[in-house]
Order: C-alpha cells, then structure tokens, then sequence
C-alpha cells in the first residue's frame, strides 16, 4: 500500500506548489510600485558618513553632501581650477588692496523658501571669525566684514591679501537657523532633518550606516540637475560593493582600491576613469631636537626627540637618494600613480617642479655619507655617527590603516639597508602615531596628506607656529614663515605664484620630509546607463568623474535614455514573491508530510 | 532546600561576574592608549585651544580622580546610561542606537540561530543513531567542512555564487534604496537582502549542534541502562526517544543557550561581508572609529547578555537533571 500512497502524496504537494506559485507570482505583481519615472542616481561608499555639521566635519561623505547641499560664496572652475563666480558674482579690491566690495546674486533663495541675502554671508564669516571655528584659515587678517546693502558686502582686512579669491572653502550658512547659536551650540548642532542651503540639492533622508538621500532642490539658481535624487549607499565589503555596480544596484564608485581597479577595467557597460593625482605620501624626519631648541618654539615638550644624525642635511639627502620612488610606483601603486617632488601634488596649478631634481642614486647617497664621516667603524654592517658614535639605528614607523604606505615603507627599510642604515619597523595605528608625532618621538616615519586646489592649508604646515598642531615635523625655518605670510599677502596671482614657487623649493632642499609618490583617484561607474560625467572631467586634462570641486557633474548626469522602463529606479536583485511563497510552502509541506508518514509508520509500529 | 541553594549560588556568581565585567570594562577603555580629548580634537574638525580642551576634560568628567570616575561609571551603568556617542553618531546616546540597530541583528541572526539548532540537533540524532550510514557520512563531512571554514569566507563564496555568477540576490545591505516599497513588496525585499547572510550562518553553524549532539548521543547509547532497556524488549524507537535522546540533549542546553547569548552580539564577520547594519558591525564601527563610549557600551551589553544565557543554561541544566542541583 505504500507506493500508491506515496505517488499521491508526490503529488499533491506538487499541484500544491505550482499553485501556491501562481498566486505568489499573481500577488508579487499587485505589490510592485508604481513607475513613478523618478531618476535616482546611486554611490557607493566604504566611508560613513557621520555628521553634516560643517563644523565637525572631516570625512570625505560629509563633504560631498554639504558642497551639494550648501553654495560657497565662490567656486572652483571646470578646467583649472580657479576662482569662479557663484554666490557671489563680482568681487574688487580697494586701491590699498585692504577692502573688498563683493556683489552677490539676487536671485537665490534658501531651499526653505527664505530669501538668501548679504547679511547670511557675512552671519557666516564672522560668525567663524568671532569663535575661530573651522574654516578660520580661509579669511586671515580679517579686520571686519560688513553688510553694504542686501546684495552686497565689504571685507576689510589688516593686510592686502587675495585671501577672497581662494576661495574660501567655507559653506555660506542661513543666519535664520544658525543665527541664535553660540559656538558648543553650533558644534553640537546636528543639521538634520531640515538641513537648509541654497545648493543644488537637499539630504532629505539618512538611515545611519546604511544610505543616505539628498533630492534635486527645483529652485536652484544654477538650474534644475537632471536627476531627482542621489543617494549614497554604505557598503562594509569592497568586493561585495564592486559586485554591485556590476549588477546595476549601483552606478558610480568613487574610490576603487588598486587591487579591485584591474577587474573593473574592460567590463561592458562600466567607465573606469583614472582621476587626478591630489594626495600625496610622505617620509618625515625629525626636526626638533631636544638639546638644540629653536630660538622661537618650544617644540620639545615631550618625547625624546630624534635621532642626532637626521639634523644633519647631508644624512636626509643621502637617505633621499637612496629611495626608489619609481620602484614604489611601479610595484605598490602599480602604476597609478607618480613618484613624489614637492609637497603640492601634479593637479595642483601652484605646483612647480624642483629646480634641481635629487634622483635615485645609492652610490651618490654612499659617497655622501663616506665624506660626512658616518662610516661603519665598529664593523657591524651599520654606519655610525662621526668619530664612532652611536648606530644610524632609526626607529621607523609605518601605518596599520593604509596597506599601501606600509609596504612602501618596506621597500625603503630595503634601500636603507643597502647603504648601512638600520631601521626598527613599528606598525601603529593613526591615533597612536598621531600621539607619537605630536610627542616628537619617533626617527622617521610615513603619512600623507590630500590637497585642495588652493595650497594656503597645505603650506601653512610648514610653518614654525604650526608644530604641536599641524606640522608633520615641527620644521622651523624663519625665511619659510615669512614668505608664508607673503603669499597671504600678494596682491596679484603671479607675485603669489612666485613666491609659491620659492617655498616649494625650499621645503624640498631643506627635506625635513621626503615627498614618496602621488596617487590617482580611481572611480568608475556605470556608463551604459549613464551620460554627462565623462564628457565633463575635472580639472583638465586628468579629471574627477563626481568627487569635483565645483560639482560639476552634479548639474550634467543624466540618463542615457530618458524615460523607458530601465531609467526607472529599480529595487536590488532578488527573487520574487511567488518564489518565496513557493519555497517556503515546499518547506513546511515537506515537513508536514514528513511528520505524517512518521506518525503513520509509528502507529504502524504500535499496532 | 538544596535547589533553592542552588539557585541562590548560581544568581549569586552571575552578579560576581557581573560586577568583573563591569570593572573590567571601566579600567579596559582606560589603559588604552590616546587621551579622548587629544583625539577628539585631532580627528574631528573641531580646533580647541588648550583652556577649552581642559573644559571638555571636566565636562566628561576626565579631571575627576580614577575611584570617582569608576563609582560615577557603576552609577550611570546601572541607571540605564551608558553614555554618548563621540564619532559613530555624535551625540546621540549609546544605548539609542544599539537598539536601533538590535532588531535587525535579532531578525537575522535568531532565526538562523534556531534554524541551525533544530537541522543541527535533528542531523545529529539521526547521525548517531544510524551511525556509519549513507545519511550520518554525508552530513558528518559537511557537518566538519561547514564547521571548520570560516563563516566571512562561506559568505564571500555565497556572494559569488548567487550574486556574481547567478544573479539571485543582492549584495548587501537590509533593504533596496531609492525605491519606496511597501507592504509584501517590503517583505520580500528584506527577506531577499537577508538570505545570504541568514544561509550563511545557518549553515556555518549546523556543524557544531551536529558534532556536539551526535558525540554526546553515542556516549550514551553506550550507556548499560540503554542495554537494560534494550534487553527489557523496548521498541528501538523509544529507547532512541525516551531512554537516548533525553539524556544526550544535555550537554547541547548549555551550548544552545550560550549561543542565544551570542545572538545579542551580532554576527560581526557576516554582517560586514554583506554590509547588515546590525549590532555586529555597529561594533566593527566603533572599533574602526575609536568611538570608546560606544565601545564600551556594547561590550557591556554583549557580556552581560552571555552571562544571562549562561546563568539560564545553569539553572535549565539544574532543572533537567536533578543530580546536578544535589551535587553541592
């Protein structure tokens, strides 16, 4: 009897399924949204975004949704760079170049319907000002800044400076929101929801750690962008994210690794884009020395200092000879990248190349060290100071957090070696050596640093009142400091175009730190859905797809085909409802069927 | 009189843990290298001259000596406060978003839980009883494969698999963005986000309920009552039901309650393989961020959890198996 009844039992759980498959399929369809036709570019990121306080900001996402949310007073040009109206529309200087006339438009309202006025920027700069908020760098020698009439305000200053045309990175704030705080209240303000601009697009959504959405603002000033919304998607997992633009549940990366870079190359429908070298890694010695103060600083609180042979310029140029900075390039950046000059990266206008290029030559480095005397007179492989001293023995350190700069280190631990410099590798995190530089404790070791298109922040780390708070090295130089002050203080671009270029050329004859290579962004997106971001790379000629300053592209991506069922915004792969049901009915049939016949044979059993 | 003395012991120890875990926590986010404040404002936009660094010292309490400190810390964890959020989501208050993002931890990673117990138990009572056959060789290799491979790399394989090559599921996440489904369509988008994940751990964690119960099974059915029983003339059935299994399953409570436990930790590796947004990665978060008083929060919160499951293993072991409870 047992056959039959198992043929039955087959089959109906069968007519069961295809049933159950059927009304599944039938219900799936009923739940699926309505087209509403909304265009919906989407990001994906390893990066959080954490906070969209323009005072508290520091990582990359937090950025990219205030420059769309917020409008600088002055922007970045498409091509090179340079300042470009928009908020505001003219700007001229006083004879005695010490005040600024700004004229702004007048057609711009706040995207809560609030008109956009004089008194909000100037709100926004003194407000900075008065509580030396984040973005003070940005408006040195600020004597006052004042409304002149709704459309218009003044800067004056202490000193002639082209300071306004840097332009100034600061995100022009609605004095009706920010106008009550004072400055914990500022920083502790969160900005979200209801985070009000004037830019081309509003964070309306924010699911923390996960995605977040900002829609097109229809008011904006500079036209409408022809997507309704971006949004950003966190991911944990770099493979897993690759993997989704390659389905289509993303369509543009903004930081593809080196090693994932190659299997996004030559994949149909996906745009690889090798983008612009902006960032660059550095070596840095040691350049406060306990028993030798500095006549103006104080750099020696802590720490134990370096070590005595690295205040000697001729042991920093023998170790800079002796690096390999196309090695590096070569072998850890496979290619993507250059190696290192100054401390302004090759996308920089400023940037000048050094006047006397010191290239990779060990034997020059040997003979350097030969005839300054550090000579290896105790014969254990290692040079030793003049006249017997100590070891050149440094205590070098590398980061835990980036794989790339670590292994660069490697390579030049190596290259020390063959010229008889010992070093002691330690691999710390970003906090502890943050600890570790600022306590002046450590013989080398290697961090980096991206560039924004105006070089005023990056130059002033070199400055001698920047050691304890930015300086990688607490270098100290006084000629440095003033042309520092100098170039604050031109009154055209080319008189500050020259003295850039001398303080480029210092800091790289001086070495207090050793610039090892610049890095491309790499990013890539979907191209067979998407248009209007290649067509407008910047800057020239190697450009950003979307990380621009300026943000571009914001205002051009576009569908390939607009309308039609594939530019709709589409749910991530997944099987449908019909399925579910059907595999969850099959489940619980099975084991209903199987709870039956054991009941059955266990009576059978008993019987 | 003895189960209550039991039962009084065992509370009594759960609290001496409980009270070292606490202390534990307190001194562990101390030692730790970097002053908060150094760090705060060196990694964080915020410039603060030294005065101001000095004020946010005392606002946190940072001045105040270490027994103070510690007894502010015992104070404020047993109200319920277990601080704010300094980088993952500054100030917002630690134990708000961990139980943000607890529920998806608790969907994803209970459920997998009690699926693999049950496929994990019910495997390895067949395993054992048929010890040697087609069924107890075949489960017996997955069982120590699964067992054996780290549960991130199954993930990763999965990922391939049914994401790269097949095209089945999504790559991660909880849910689809930019698309605002509702009802069923919302469903089955969060149960298609969760499969791989939720497969992933159930299989990676069959094998030790597997091995565990189908040892534990074998011990007994060595047992000379299961030999009486046997010669008595019972049915094979109920000397597998009533005599074998009941005493083997004793061993499995402490691990399945332990790992009920664990379900309150998240599944760290899985979730940031697949980017789920639960209390695993929330974890990984802090810890990449440095963000101490979240740390701080969910390790608390993850011990204590473990210690709660271990004292219900204890007592359900005591209920179960009088001899345990008599023992002292």
């Amino acid at each position: 009897m047992k056959g039959p009844r198992r043929v039955v039992a087959a089959a109906t759980v069968l007519s069961v399924l295809v049933g159950l498959f059927l009304a599944g399929t039938a219900l799936a369809q009923d739940a699926s949204p309505a087209q509403d036709e909304e265009i919906v570019f989407i990001a994906g990121t390893l990066n959080d975004m954490r906070t969209v306080n323009p005072f508290r900001a520091f990582e990359a996402p937090e950025f990219e949704v205030m420059d769309l949310n917020y409008d600088l007073l002055i922007s970045f040009e498409k091509d090179d760079l340079a300042a470009t109206p928009n908020l505001a529309t003219e700007w001229t200087p006083s004879d005695d170049g010490l005040t600024w006339t700004i004229k702004l438009r007048d057609d711009v309202t706040w995207q809560d319907g609030e008109p956009f006025t004089a008194a909000d920027v100037v709100f926004t700069y003194n407000f900075i000002v008065d509580n030396e908020l984040s973005g003070l760098n940005y408006l040195p020698f600020t004597d006052a800044i004042e409304v002149v009439d709704d459309h218009t305000f003044t800067w004056t200053t202490t000193a002639p400076t082209t300071a306004p045309l840097t332009p100034p990175y600061v995100y022009i704030l609605p004095e009706h929101i920010w106008g009550g705080f004072d400055k914990k209240a500022a920083q502790d303000f969160k900005n979200y929801p209801n985070m009000i601009g004037t830019g081309p697009f509003q964070l309306t959504e924010w699911d923390k750690g996960q995605s977040w959405t900002m829609e097109a603002n229809p008011e904006y000033w500079g036209g409408t962008p022809k997507i309704d919304k971006y949004i950003v998607r966190k991911y944990d997992n770099e493979e897993a994210m690759v993997t989704a633009l390659r389905e289509g549940e993303i369509d543009y990366i903004g930081d593809v690794s080196i090693d994932l870079f190659g299997s996004l190359e030559g994949v149909e429908g996906i745009t690889t884009n090798i983008g612009p070298q902006t960032a660059f890694t550095q070596m840095s010695f040691p350049m406060c020395f306990p028993d030798e103060p500095t006549a103006d600083t104080d750099c020696m609180k802590t720490g134990t200092g370096g070590h005595p042979a690295l205040r000697d310029h001729t042991v920093r140029l023998a170790i800079a000879h002796a690096i390999d900075k196309q090695a590096i390039v070569d072998r850890v950046l496979q290619g993507y990248g250059s190696p290192g000059t100054t401390v302004l990266p090759p996308y920089n206008r400023w940037r000048v190349d050094p006047l006397a290029p010191i290239g990779f030559d060990p034997a020059e480095a040997e003979r350097l060290l030969d005839e300054a005397g550090y000579l290896d007179s105790d014969g254990n492989g290692i040079r030793n100071l003049p006249g017997g001293g100590n070891d050149l023995d440094f205590r070098f350190i590398l980061r835990s957090e980036s794989s790339e700069s670590a292994t660069a280190g490697e390579f030049i631990a190596g290259w020390l070696k063959d010229i008889g410099i010992k070093t002691r590798i330690d691999v710390v995190t970003d906090n502890k050596l943050t600890d570790i530089y600022l306590s002046n404790d450590f013989d080398l070791y290697i961090w980096g640093w991206g560039v924004e298109p105006d070089p005023d922040f990056q130059l002033s780390t070199y400055t001698t009142r920047e050691c304890g708070y930015w300086s990688d090295t607490c270098y100290a130089n006084p000629d440095y400091d003033a042309l520092y002050e100098a170039q604050q203080k031109a009154r055209t671009e080319e008189e500050r175009a020259e003295i850039i270029a001398q303080m480029q050329q210092i800091i790289y004859d001086d070495i207090p730190e050793i610039v090892l290579y610049n890095y491309n962004s790499l990013e890539a997106y979907d191209s067979a859905g998407w248009t209007g971001l290649e067509e407008n790379l910047s800057p020239k000629p190697q450009g950003f797809l979307w990380a621009q300053y300026g943000r571009h592209t914001a205002l051009t991506v576009q569908p390939r085909a607009l309308a039609g069922p594939s530019t709709g915004p589409s749910g991530d792969t997944g099987i449908s409802a019909g399925v579910w049901l059907g595999v969850v009915g099959a489940v619980v049939l099975i084991v209903v069927i199987v709870a039956v016949v054991r009941r059955k044979r266990s009576d059978e059993d008993l019987a | 009189m003895g189960s209550q003395r039991y039962l009084i012991g065992k509370i009594g120890q759960a609290l001496l843990t409980m009270f070292f875990i606490l202390t534990f926590n307190f001194f562990l986010f101390r030692v730790m290298p970097g002053d908060p404040v150094t760090l705060l404002t060196k990694t964080s936009n915020v410039e603060l001259n030294a005065e101001q660094q000095q004020q946010l010292r005392e606002h946190l309490g940072l001045l105040e000596p270490l027994p103070q400190q510690y007894v502010t810390y015992i104070g404020n964890t047993v109200t319920g406060d277990l601080g704010v959020s300094t980088f993952v989501d500054p100030g917002e208050k630690v134990s708000t978003i961990f139980f943000r993002d607890f529920p998806k931890t608790l969907v994803l990673v209970g459920t997998s839980t009690i699926a693999s117990v049950a496929l994990g138990l019910v495997l390895g009572i067949r395993g054992g009883w048929r010890r040697g056959k087609a069924l107890d060789i075949s489960s017996m290799t997955g069982s120590l494969i699964l067992y054996s491979m780290p549960e991130f790399v199954l993930g990763i394989l999965f990922l391939l698999l049914f994401t790269k090559y097949l095209h089945l599921f999504p790559s991660g996440g909880y849910r689809s963005v930019g698309v605002e489904y509702t009802g069923l369509a919302y469903v089955i988008d969060v149960l298609n986000h969760m499969f791989l994940p939720w497969i992933t751990l159930t299989l990676a964690y069959i094998g030790e309920y597997y091995l565990v119960m189908r040892s534990s099974l074998l011990d007994v059915l060595g047992e000379e009552y299961i030999t009486l029983a046997r010669a008595k003339g019972i049915r094979e059935k109920f000397v597998l039901r009533r005599h074998a299994v009941r005493n083997a399953l004793l061993p499995t409570v402490t691990l399945v309650a332990l790992s009920f436990g664990f379900v309150l930790g998240g599944a760290i590796t899985v979730e940031l393989v697949f980017s789920y947004p639960g209390v695993g990665k929330l974890s990984f978060d802090a810890l990449d961020q440095k963000d101490f008083p979240v740390l701080q929060g969910t390790f608390l919160i993850f011990s204590v959890a473990v210690l709660i499951a271990n004292l219900i293993a204890d007592l359900l072991y005591g209920y179960l198996d009088p001899r345990v409870r008599s023992m002292r």
